[in-house]
């Protein structure tokens, strides 16, 4: 019977962020159009563009379907419902990286079929673009987690500079690393020991945040 | 079964500036309970703690025969929780809220719905940030109303609104316990609220319930006795006496147990009892909040 309350829940979150989900998209279709124009600095503004669009989607979101439920004072509307603090705390991590994820799958499959269409990029760029992929969508985690255990707006802004500052560390790390570098420029795509171990390392990453997220939310008293 | 719609005992919740001290309030099936007390004195606590949106440090909180927090969730089926710092979504319409409410609810009245929107004179198609004060007030009632609880909770549902929206509400939650095996639990400062609607009355101060009983043996209860001493004579408390206010020779005592053999007992002391006066619940709350806080004082 509780399950459509989750349901219901996460219905809610969809239809009052769907345009924000939207933005990001008609974003991230004008960075790939910005990219169809054969010259560098188009390729680098596209690029750019590209991931922005994903890093800003993955800062917002957060703020606007998590934070701004207790800021605008709509949390104890939502908690009159028959529902307990966890299942608010999955409907709404279910419903913020679900949409989240519709973004991100749409990008990276995008990315992929650009890098695909052109004969003058190396497919080699794939298993990197998603390693880095994935890296946003550690972030975004890791911001959502710090957003609903925190419940403030300080944190999460915080969260995302720590996310945001890291993502070109690592970045670099990722790109220059020569068991990967090396495959760069690759006509195909190689999906070496070592990209199929930050991959993985990368999953264990999102399971984690979201374990340590609903263990912090399970051990909260004071819930308004 | 019980025949208790709301049940608190022992409970107790400590913040750092803040204690709820060992709470009892029990609220009967099919009664309108109205919990008054100060600003600060622990009106929200208690209510969040029986919702199950605060957890109780110690005690044991019973809703509807369902142990609180732990089965919140089965209790909140049945309950109907407004509060005064509840807002709704301000970009979404009050039909946009309807209809989230009813796909939730299976009870959801639709009829009883639509005869709220034209009593409270509210339109379903305008979006929540363009509502009055009142009107937002009004539009979350309607969304907990046309749930049909078993047990309304309303956290000073009547804070800030004018005398008519005022009226309009209190006059739909008596209209709400018609239905005999509903019932209310409503926490103001406004004790004329409270007087109009309640049939029973608990008194909060500083965390700690200070009485809880019938209105009507409270308003039978508490007596003000205007006293004419000898010169001289100091007018005693007698037994039933919390408070003498004496001015030379006349003389205020505020009766908590009033008996008629109170007077002939003063006349029997030499005191002459010029009148003895009803008291307004105001003035009822205001001497058992000042009586209270003396004897913690003292």
């Amino acid at each position: 019977m509780n399950r459509s309350v989750v349901q219901a829940l996460i219905l809610k979150d969809w239809r009052l962020q769907r345009l924000l989900v939207m933005l990001s998209l008609a974003a991230g279709g004008i960075a790939l159009a910005v990219l169809q124009v054969r010259c560098e600095m188009a390729f680098f503004l596209g690029s750019t563009w590209f991931f922005v669009s994903m890093i800003v989607l993955g800062c917002m979101l957060p703020i606007a379907n998590v934070i701004n439920e207790r800021k605008k004072q709509n949390l104890a509307f939502l908690m009159s419902l028959p529902v307990s603090v966890l299942q608010y705390a999955m409907a709404k991590m279910v419903s913020t990286i679900g949409m989240f994820l519709v973004s991100w799958a749409a990008f990276v499959v995008a990315g992929a079929t650009f890098i695909l269409s052109r004969p003058d990029i190396p497919n080699g760029i794939i298993p990197v673009m998603l390693i880095l992929a994935a890296l946003t969508l550690i972030g975004f985690c890791v911001v959502a987690g710090a957003a609903l255990v925190s419940e403030s707006e300080g944190c999460s802004i915080a969260a995302t500079i720590v996310c945001n500052s890291l993502y070109g560390v690592a970045s670099y790390f990722i790109i220059f690393n020569p068991a990967i570098h090396g495959d760069l420029k690759s006509p195909v795509p190689v999906w070496s020991p070592i990209v199929l171990t930050i991959l993985a390392w990368e999953i264990a990453a999102i399971a984690l945040i979201l374990g340590i997220t609903f263990y912090l939310q399970s051990r909260k008293r004071d819930f308004i | 079964m019980t025949d208790l719609a709301v049940s608190l005992s022992g409970v107790g919740k400590k913040y750092p500036f803040f204690t709820l001290d060992n709470i009892h309030l029990q609220v009967p099936q099919g009664q309108i309970m109205g919990l008054i007390g100060p600003n600060g004195a622990g009106k929200s606590t208690t209510i969040r703690i029986l919702m199950g949106l605060v957890h109780q440090d110690h005690g044991e909180v019973r809703v509807l025969g369902h142990r609180m927090p732990a089965e919140q969730v089965a209790a909140k089926w049945n309950i109907g929780f407004a509060s005064e710092d509840m807002r709704l979504y301000e970009s979404k319409t009050l039909e946009w809220h309807m209809n989230f409410i009813r796909s939730i609810y299976p009870q959801w009245d639709v009829t009883y719905a639509q005869r709220l929107l034209k009593r409270f004179g509210l339109k379903a198609e305008q979006k929540i940030k363009g509502l009055s004060h009142g009107q937002r007030v009004k539009a979350t009632l309607l969304l907990v109303l046309a749930r049909r609880p078993r047990l309304l909770v309303l956290d000073e549902p009547t804070t800030g609104l004018d005398p008519v929206a005022r009226r309009e509400i209190l006059r739909e939650l008596t209209d709400v316990m018609t239905d005999e095996g509903r019932s209310v639990l409503f926490s103001s400062h406004n004790t004329q609220d409270v007087e109009q609607i309640s049939d029973q009355i608990t008194f909060i101060d500083r965390g700690r319930i200070i009485d809880s009983m019938d209105k009507e043996v409270y308003l039978d209860r508490w007596r003000r006795l205007r006293l004419e001493a000898p010169s001289g004579i100091e007018v005693p408390a007698l037994p039933g006496i919390i408070d003498v206010q004496q001015d030379g020779r006349l003389a205020v005592a505020t009766a908590n147990a009033f008996a008629p053999d109170l007077a002939n007992a003063y006349e029997g002391t030499g005191v002459r009892v010029q009148c003895i006066e009803t008291m307004t619940l105001e003035e009822i709350f205001v001497a058992n909040v000042e009586h209270s806080r003396e004897g913690v004082g003292a």
